[in-house]
């Protein structure tokens, strides 16, 4: 019974609503405008903008394709530049790929890394040669071998020029000055040579015999090549100067071992109750102990010095 | 069948009998020089030549133990033991100086003689070679078995009584005058070896003029305090008595560069190093090996061991003595001992077989003397595995 009227009253409330809906829309029609706009974040629904469509530039094909064979390089390539692929007609690879060949010239950063003598072709070399030789004076028909050079003009004297364009015409590295010469020609002797060769230190080259003094202290050129003369005075005439404090160095101070002045001597001379000069043989003996001394410890410089003993004390040679 | 099988197992047996009895009797001394050519019959170092270099001789068991005292190395005395004889090999270098000990002038200055070489090539061998022709040839032996024992191993150290800072190691001298006295037991007795000068050990104690060597190093050896001193009054008399013609005298030490090697083992109470030139045995024996002194010969070895670990970097001697020794022993005769020529560790080996030491397998010889370099010791510590 209970339920029977529930459903009534639903059936009843239903249709009653679908009214109230349809009154309300139909009454709703004319206020449609001022609708409260929904914010669309999702899809913003607009004029679609018209794109650019880009315009590709034409690419030319590479100009080595249109080379003859006859023209001139120094042309093509007048000065230094970093390598140009298209302008190359030579076939070069560079770089490493692990597997496959080296990749080709094109778009190939490290062939532009590396620099490239394409401008001094031996032709362009010669060129410039002679356009320079306009410039040149000639050769001294007197100098006519390297060793009359070197006995006229011991010093040889080196700087650079710089010429380019730049806002400056100064370059800093024109102030370098370098000078070398032979030690020989100073013609020092012993003590004085030992002394220069302290003072001048690693810049002196054993095997070549040469000084070499580079000067860039100063801001000029001439400033610095007076210097270097200066410098080579100063030493020259320090290095003959005998100051009193030289006189003191002793025997361990000494750099090579000299036989007269040490115990070596003494000794021998104590041994055969004479003086060294007497001896028979010493001169082998000392030079032994000299070679032992200076040259260092080996098997060959104790069996010399071995074999010198042995000749000096009269003692029987080593069985070999 | 069966009769033969038993037979050849019999004949087996008897064989392992044999090898047996070889082996034992192997333990024995035995000579047959036709078939040792890496021995040789001449046990008397006065007659060796070049020509018996390579070839083992046989030093008599009773002088072996008098004479070789301490002079060989631990592990060789172990083999000899082990060998039941003590067998030297000639050697070029002892030859060599036994050559030129022959041919000496003793009316001349004394001569250094020292040996060098790479550790284990042989030098204390080579010394004692050296020593046993000089005992047979009549020399009093002043004889230094090994320095190390000194100075990198003192068994105490006291200061000197008589020197401002210096110390003594009264106990080594103490051995070493025992020693001294063993080795030359027969020569001291001589009566011409008398003491040149009064010797004051203190108030009450001294050792008067003319008495003979054998009391002075009895005081030594029963009065302890006073041995390092009794060493130094011993090394001036020795010098002296030979000088004088009395005797003729070899000095022979082993490890030679430890007196010139400043960071000793030697410490103070407080830990300090004593350097080797404040240890009055050193002033002694370094006196002996001057050549202010005639009728003598100088035969010391130097050697990286008897230096720390830190500083075996040459074996050569300038390095190992440095300045102030080099000049100490300058002019000195070099005498390197180099290791094993083919002939030498052929010889070696067919020893170690004939002492049924090693076992033969083809090739044995090839193989060890790459695996050693030639080097005696080395070859020494291979074969005692095989």
């Amino acid at each position: 019974m209970l339920s029977f009227s529930r459903k009534i009253d639903k059936t009843a409330f239903r249709a009653l609503e679908k009214h109230l809906i349809l009154a309300y829309s139909t009454s709703s029609e004319p206020q449609r405008e001022e609708e409260f706009r929904v914010l669309n974040l999702k899809h913003v629904k607009g004029q679609t903008v018209q794109r650019r469509s880009v315009r590709k530039a034409e690419i030319q094909p590479p100009r080595t394709t249109q080379m003859p064979v006859d023209q001139d390089w120094g042309n093509v390539w007048p000065g230094p530049r970093s390598f140009h692929p298209a302008t190359v007609p030579l076939p070069i690879r560079q770089g490493y790929t692990p597997t496959g060949v080296a990749p080709g010239k094109y778009a190939n950063a490290e062939l532009m890394k590396i620099p490239n003598f394409l401008h001094l072709t031996p032709p362009v070399i010669k060129r410039q040669c002679e356009a320079l030789k306009k410039f040149c004076t000639p050769w001294p028909k007197a100098l006519d071998s390297d060793e009359k050079c070197e006995r006229f003009f011991p010093l040889e004297v080196a700087s650079s020029d710089y010429c380019h364009s730049s806002p400056t015409i100064r370059d800093p590295l024109a102030r370098i000055v370098s000078v070398k010469f032979k030690l020989g020609v100073l013609g020092l002797e012993g003590r004085a040579k030992d002394k220069f060769l302290r003072l001048v230190g690693e810049r002196y080259d054993e095997q070549t015999d040469i000084v070499t003094i580079v000067t860039d202290r100063c801001p000029l050129k001439k400033q610095n090549y007076d210097y270097a003369m200066y410098l080579i005075t100063a030493l020259y005439h320090e290095s003959l100067n005998v100051e009193p404090w030289e006189e003191l160095k002793s025997e361990a101070d000494m750099e090579v071992y000299i036989w007269e002045n040490n115990a070596s001597k003494t000794s021998i001379e104590a041994l055969f109750g004479k003086e060294a000069k007497e001896i028979e043989n010493v001169e082998q003996y000392s030079q032994a102990v000299v070679r032992y001394m200076n040259e260092g410890e080996n098997q060959y410089t104790v069996e010399q010095y071995g074999d010198a003993v042995r000749k000096i004390l009269n003692l029987p040679p080593v069985p070999r | 069948m069966i009769k033969s099988g038993t037979f050849k197992s019999l004949l087996r047996r008897h064989k392992n009998v044999l090898h047996f009895c070889q082996l034992s009797s192997a333990a024995q001394p035995q000579s047959d020089p036709k078939s040792h050519s890496f021995r040789t019959d001449e046990n008397d170092p006065l007659k060796h030549t070049l020509d018996h270099v390579g070839q083992y001789y046989r030093v008599p068991q009773n002088e072996c133990k008098v004479y070789l005292y301490g002079g060989l190395p631990k592990s060789y005395e172990i083999q000899t033991k082990t060998f039941n004889e003590t067998c030297l090999m000639v050697r070029k270098p002892s030859v060599d100086i036994i050559n030129c000990l022959k041919g000496l002038d003793y009316t001349k200055p004394a001569v250094r003689f020292v040996l060098f070489g790479k550790k284990g090539s042989g030098k204390s061998l080579t010394m004692a070679h050296v020593l046993h022709y000089a005992q047979k040839a009549g020399f009093l032996l002043v004889h230094v078995p090994w320095l190390g024992n000194w100075m990198r191993n003192p068994k105490e150290l006291s200061s000197s009584e008589t020197r401002e800072g210096f110390y003594d190691l009264n106990l080594d001298a103490a051995a070493w005058l025992v020693h001294f006295k063993s080795q030359n037991e027969h020569l001291l007795s001589a009566p011409e070896l008398k003491t040149t000068r009064e010797h004051v050990w203190s108030k009450r104690e001294s050792t008067p003029k003319d008495s003979s060597l054998l009391e002075l190093i009895d005081h030594g050896i029963n009065r302890l305090k006073y041995a390092s001193e009794c060493v130094l009054a011993l090394a001036e008399e020795l010098k002296q008595l030979t000088k004088a013609g009395n005797c003729k005298t070899l000095v022979a030490i082993d490890g030679f560069n430890a007196f010139f090697y400043p960071k000793t083992r030697v410490f103070k109470e407080k830990k300090e190093v004593v350097p080797p030139n404040k240890i009055t045995l050193t002033e002694a024996f370094l006196s002996l090996t001057k050549f202010d002194w005639n009728n003598a010969a100088i035969v010391v070895t130097v050697d990286e061991i008897a230096i720390a670990e830190e500083d075996h970097k040459s074996h050569f001697p300038r390095y190992l003595l440095g300045k102030e020794g080099f000049e100490h022993l300058d002019p000195f005769v070099p005498v390197f001992v180099d290791a094993y020529s083919p002939k030498e560790l052929t010889s070696c080996m067919d020893y170690y077989r004939e002492r049924k030491w090693v076992r033969y397998f083809p090739q044995q010889d090839e193989e060890l003397a790459s695996l050693s370099a030639y080097n005696p010791y080395k070859l020494m510590k291979l074969c005692i595995s095989l």
